[in-house]
C-alpha cells in the first residue's frame, strides 16, 4: 500500500491515472485505472516513423522517469510494453506492479523483471540490491528497440552481454552522434556509470529543437533574426570594433572578434556561446557615446509541449 | 467556510473536506482529501441541488477530455441529495487572479506562452468532440503565478451545465439577471450571442481569441457588460494599441500573435481557424521560458535604470520595456539574465 500511496501522490504527465481501489475486507485487490486505447509501443509504429517522433518518444519517456525517480520511486519494469501514446500523443507509463521506494534496502529476493529489459546486477542469486539505475537500463534498452523494434541478441542472455558499441549508432533512423552515446551509457553495465534520467531528458530537448533557434538581434530600432536560414551575423561599428556572431543549430556562439567588442560589459573571445539574453556593445566603455553602437541580442526557441 | 459544507465533512465515505477554495456563478469549490487515495482534489458541487442532473451530464462530458492542459475529472458521486464533482487539484488561481488582475498587460512572451498552452488544451477537447462554451479567464487554473508552472482548462462540466442558463440569458432582452452570463459576455462569439443553442468548436476559438487580446492590450476587445454585445455584433475588427508594436524587441512576436487572435475573432464562423491550427501556429513561435520575477524600480535614469529582487540590483534598459513606464518605486514583472556585473532584465512590465 505504501508504494500505491506514493504513486498516487505522484504527479506526472507521464504516468497513468488512478481512478479508484478494490477492497475484498481491507485485503487491496483491484486498480481502477484511466483507459489508455491503442497499441502500447511494443506493436505501435509511432515511434519509428520519424526521428522527430522516435526522439519526442524517448523525451516523454525520459521525462516520466525522471518524475518517477523524482518522487523516489523505482519502476523496475520499464519495457516498451508498459506505456502508451494517447490519443493526443502523450506517452504514459503503466504498470508499477513492481515498482519500489528508492532507499538503501530496496531488494528483492531472486530475479525479478523481464529478459531484454533487466539490467545486469538484477541477475544474482539471493538477495538482489537496486536503485533507480536500474530504470535507466531498462530506458536504454527500450530506446533501442523503439528505433527500429530489434534488440541485440545478447540481451537475451542472463545476465546480458554488455550492449555492442554501435547499440544504437548503427541504427537507420538517423540517431545523433551525442545521443547515440549518452543512450549506450544508459546501458553501461556498472549502475554508477549510467547517466540520470533528467539529465537524459534534457540531452534529448536539445535535439528536438535542433535548428529551430532564432535570435532576435536589434541594432537601432531594426530588428534582424539569426536562424536556420540565416545563420551569421556580422556587427561591425568602424574601425573600432567588429564581431561575427553565428548559429550551429543548438546554440549561438561567438564565430571572430577584432578590435573593442563587449557583451554584457565582458570582453568576448571567439568560440564563446552567447547568453540567453545579453548586449552586444562595439567601442570600449572609455569611449564617447557617438564611437560606441549597442546590439541588443535575445535568444528564443519554440517551446515543445505535449 | 462558504457553500454547505464546513471543514471536515465527509462526503461519501471518501472525501474530507479540507477549506473552501472559492465559488462561481454556479458552483462552491472545495479543496478535499481523498482519503482512499491519499491525494488532495477538488470538490466541486452545485450552488442550486436541483441542478443535479445536468451536473451529471457536464461530469460525463468533462471526463472525456485528457490532455495535461485541461484539468483532469477524476470522479462524480451522488451524496445526501447533492451532487459532486471531483476534479484533479491546482494549486494556484484562475486567470484572471494569477495573471489579468496582476498586470496592466503582458508582455508577448508570456502571452504567446499562455496561448500556446491554451491552444493544446482546446484542440484536445475538441478532438474528443467537446465544445467549452464558456471559456473566460476565470475558467483557466493557473499554478506558479507569472511562472505559468500549468496553465489548464477547466469547468467543461460547469459549461455544459451554463448553457441552459446562457441560452436563456442570451435570449432574453435583460441579461442582467445572470452572473454567469455577464461575466462570460466579454468573450462569447456573435454565433453564441445570437443562436445560442447552436454554438460549436469555433465558439470556442473566438473565446480564446478574444482572452488573448486582452492579455496583450490589458483591455478586453469589446468592453465589458452589456455594452459588448452591440460591438461583439457590430462585425468590426477591434483596433490593437499601437503600444503592443511599438517596441521592436517585442513587435515581431506581437505581430504574430495579433495575427492569430485577429483570426481567431472573425466575425463568420468559418473564417476562425481550427484549435489544430492554433497549435500548428504557435509551435512556431519562438519566446524564451526564463523564469519571471518581482521586483521594485529603485533608480530611473534618461535611457535606463536599476531594478531591486530581493537586495539584488538589476539593470534595465527602456527597450526592454513592454507597456507604460514604470516609474521609481513601480513594482515590476522580468526575467533577468547574467549581464556581467550586475544582471539585466529583459522584459520588464510594470505592474499596476
Amino acid at each position: 500500500m505504501d508504494e500505491i500511496s506514493a504513486l498516487m501522490a505522484m504527479r506526472s504527465n507521464h504516468v497513468v491515472q488512478v481512478y479508484d481501489l478494490l477492497f475484498d475486507n481491507d485485503t487491496p485487490t483491484g486498480i481502477i485505472e484511466e483507459f489508455i486505447s491503442g497499441m502500447d509501443l511494443l506493436e505501435s509504429s509511432e515511434p519509428q516513423a520519424s526521428i522527430e517522433n522516435y526522439l519526442r518518444t524517448l523525451w516523454q519517456l525520459a521525462a516520466g522517469l525522471s518524475d518517477i525517480h523524482a518522487h523516489g520511486i523505482i519502476h523496475r519494469d520499464i519495457k516498451p510494453n508498459n506505456m502508451k501514446l494517447d490519443d493526443e500523443g502523450v506517452l504514459k507509463i503503466f504498470d508499477f506492479g513492481l515498482s519500489r521506494f528508492a532507499d538503501p534496502d530496496a531488494g528483492t529476493v531472486g530475479f525479478k523483471g523481464t529478459f531484454y529489459f533487466a539490467a545486469p546486477e538484477l541477475f544474482v542469486d539471493g538477495k538482489v540490491s537496486f536503485t533507480q539505475a536500474v530504470d535507466v537500463y531498462a530506458f536504454g534498452a527500450t530506446a533501442c528497440y523503439l528505433a527500429d523494434k530489434s534488440l541485440p541478441s545478447g540481451f537475451s542472455k542472463s545476465p546480458p552481454d554488455p550492449a555492442p558499441a554501435d547499440a544504437f549508432s548503427s541504427k537507420q533512423i538517423g540517431i545523433p552522434d551525442e545521443l547515440s552515446s549518452l543512450f549506450l551509457e544508459c546501458l553501461a553495465h556498472d549502475p554508477v556509470q549510467r547517466p540520470s534520467m533528467a539529465f537524459v531528458r534534457d540531452s534529448i530537448a536539445k535535439y528536438l529543437l535542433k535548428d529551430k533557434h532564432q535570435a532576435l538581434a536589434v541594432f537601432g530600432n531594426a530588428p534582424q533574426y539569426l536562424n536556420k536560414s540565416n545563420k551569421s551575423v556580422t556587427l561591425n561599428l568602424g574601425n573600432i570594433g567588429a564581431a561575427v556572431i553565428a548559429y550551429d543549430g543548438l546554440r549561438f556562439y561567438v564565430q571572430s572578434v577584432s578590435g573593442e567588442v563587449l557583451i554584457n560589459n565582458s570582453v568576448v573571445a571567439a568560440n564563446d556561446e552567447m547568453p540567453g539574453s545579453c548586449v552586444v556593445a562595439l567601442g570600449a566603455a572609455t569611449r564617447h557615446y557617438t564611437e560606441r553602437a549597442f546590439i541588443t541580442f535575445d535568444i528564443s526557441h519554440p517551446e515543445v509541449l505535449l | 467556510m462558504n457553500g454547505p459544507h464546513s471543514e471536515n465533512d465527509e462526503i461519501a465515505g471518501r472525501y474530507k473536506i479540507e477549506s473552501f477554495i472559492g465559488e462561481g456563478g454556479m458552483q462552491y469549490v472545495y479543496n478535499a482529501q481523498d482519503m482512499l487515495l491519499a491525494r488532495n482534489v477538488a470538490l466541486k458541487t452545485p450552488k442550486n441541488p436541483s441542478a443535479e442532473k445536468r451536473f451529471r451530464r457536464s461530469a460525463v462530458v468533462a471526463s472525456k477530455v485528457n490532455h495535461p492542459n485541461v484539468a483532469k475529472t477524476l470522479d462524480y458521486v451522488e451524496y445526501e441529495d447533492r451532487a459532486y464533482l471531483v476534479e484533479e487539484l491546482i494549486v494556484g488561481a484562475d486567470l484572471d487572479k494569477a495573471i489579468v488582475d496582476k498586470t496592466s498587460c503582458v508582455d508577448p512572451y508570456l502571452a504567446a506562452r499562455i496561448m500556446h498552452n491554451l491552444s493544446k488544451g482546446l484542440a484536445a477537447s475538441h478532438h474528443a468532440g467537446v465544445v467549452h462554451r464558456d471559456l473566460k479567464p476565470t475558467n483557466i487554473m493557473v499554478s506558479g503565478g507569472f511562472q505559468t508552472e500549468s496553465i489548464k482548462i477547466t469547468d467543461f462540466g460547469i459549461a455544459k451545465m451554463a448553457e441552459e442558463e446562457l441560452a436563456q440569458a442570451a435570449e432574453n432582452e435583460t441579461l442582467t439577471g445572470t452572473q454567469t452570463a455577464i461575466g462570460a459576455l466579454p468573450y462569447m462569439a456573435p454565433e453564441a450571442i445570437a443562436t445560442p443553442r447552436e454554438v460549436t468548436v469555433a465558439a470556442d476559438v473566438w473565446s480564446l481569441g478574444a482572452m488573448m487580446y486582452e492579455l496583450l492590450a490589458g483591455e478586453k476587445p469589446f468592453g465589458s457588460g452589456l455594452i459588448a454585445v452591440s460591438r461583439i455584433m457590430s462585425n468590426q475588427k477591434p483596433q490593437f494599441p499601437a503600444f503592443i508594436t511599438g517596441n521592436a524587441q517585442f513587435s515581431p512576436l506581437a505581430s504574430s500573435l495579433i495575427d492569430i487572435i485577429l483570426e481567431c475573432l472573425s466575425f463568420d464562423q468559418n473564417d476562425r481557424p481550427t484549435a489544430d491550427e492554433i497549435v500548428e501556429k504557435c509551435s512556431f513561435l519562438c519566446y524564451p521560458t526564463k523564469e519571471r520575477r518581482i521586483g521594485t524600480v529603485i533608480e530611473t535614469g534618461f535611457r535606463y535604470g536599476f531594478i531591486s529582487d530581493q537586495g539584488e540590483r538589476i539593470f534595465f534598459h527602456y527597450d526592454s520595456i513592454y507597456g507604460g513606464r514604470p516609474a521609481q518605486g513601480s513594482s515590476v514583472m522580468l526575467s533577468k539574465y547574467p549581464g556581467g556585473g550586475s544582471w539585466r532584465a529583459h522584459p520588464v512590465v510594470k505592474l499596476p
